[in-house]
């Protein structure tokens, strides 16, 4: 029994670790979209800074490391935490080729304080960017597409 | 347009916007710059600097993931978990490496608490500058564009803004198009918007 009280002496305090939770298996679909243009409104209403109007914006912020999310159908965004085959979320090569693409995927599902985390382990299936939101926005922000000749 | 330029009119877009940050429950002392965002409250409270991931699900890489991972704050006050969108720079950009340098750090932070939205019921962060615990000199979370263009080293020596330049954005509009839907499909609606 001391043998036993030592040893967990040594151990780290588990008070110091954070709680893990094991989280829920889930199959999404939605598009996968800058977070922060999303929530802040800075380029306008929710439904200008998704599909095609801004695409371009939405690869600058993805390269920029701005969190990706994944829009649901019923308007819940499940923030991106890992990538299946990617070690990196903030900017990675695979986050950025699927920006605006409308896609289903497998992973986990966490939520704490009113936001969904999820940790993508497959992407079933990618369905492409098929939400053409230029031909009611143009582009947004206007500037993303340069004058020809610039 | 140029850079700075287009950080101005982004400002200026922001600043001229129709809604006023609102007092919230952290606003007290803070001097975060106002962005006219939705939902958008001054925020100054002191937190840890967490790797999310280890936060929620317990994979805990020493170094917070080196800048792999998207990065949270701890907030002292409630112990909820806040999600940081984004740093100080109005240019795309997020706040990894700003506050990677404080993995697990105790932390002041100031910024803007955003967002309203009813099916996503949570604040995000904007941070805008950052202290460690105890400390009197604040840095600014803008350390993003210095960072690229050390990844970018070719690419920074360019004019224009880090954006406009990014060899893997290029790439990607140069294959998909600004829209995404394709060369032809962008060359026909580049002739519309600039007819």
């Amino acid at each position: 029994m001391r043998r036993l009280l030592v040893t967990l002496a040594m151990l780290p305090s588990l008070a110091a670790l954070p709680a893990a939770a094991a989280g829920e298996r889930v199959r999404l679909t939605g598009e996968a979209i800058d977070t922060w243009c999303y929530f802040s409104g800075v380029m306008g209403g929710t439904d200008s800074v998704v599909g095609s109007a801004h695409h371009t914006c939405a690869l600058w912020c993805a390269a920029g490391g701005i969190p990706v999310g994944l829009l649901a159908d019923d308007g819940a965004v499940y923030m991106v935490l890992k990538w299946e085959g990617d070690a990196s979320v903030t900017g990675g090569d695979a986050v950025l080729e699927v920006q605006s693409d409308r896609l289903v995927v497998d992973g986990v599902l966490h939520a704490r304080d009113g936001v969904n985390y999820v940790i993508v382990d497959r992407v079933v299936e990618n369905l492409g960017l098929v939400n053409l939101t230029h031909q009611d926005y143009d582009v947004v922000p206007p500037f993303a597409i340069e004058a020809p000749g610039k | 347009m140029s850079g700075p330029r287009i950080a101005a009119a982004l400002l200026a877009a922001t600043l001229n916007g129709p809604a006023a940050a609102q007092e919230g429950a952290f606003s007290a002392g803070s001097q975060a710059e106002e962005w006219s965002l939705v939902g958008e409250e001054k925020a100054l409270f002191s937190a840890r600097v967490v790797d999310i991931l280890c936060e929620i699900a317990g994979d805990c890489p020493a170094d917070c993931g080196a800048g792999a991972r998207q990065l949270g704050l701890v907030r002292d006050a409630d112990g909820a978990l806040v999600a940081v969108l984004k740093n100080g720079q109005p240019l795309f950009n997020g706040a990894v490496d700003d506050l990677l340098p404080y993995c697990n750090a105790a932390v002041e932070v100031d910024g803007l608490l955003i967002g309203d939205d009813a099916a996503n019921p949570a604040k995000f962060y904007q941070v805008q500058r950052i202290r460690r615990a105890g400390e009197a000199e604040w840095s600014k979370a803008n350390r993003w564009t210095q960072a690229w263009a050390e990844r970018n080293p070719e690419a920074a020596t360019l004019p224009g803004p880090w954006f406009r330049k990014d060899p893997r954005v290029q790439a990607l509009i140069a294959r998909e198009g600004y829209l995404g839907l394709g060369l032809e499909t962008d060359a026909a609606f580049i002739e519309y918007l600039f007819p």
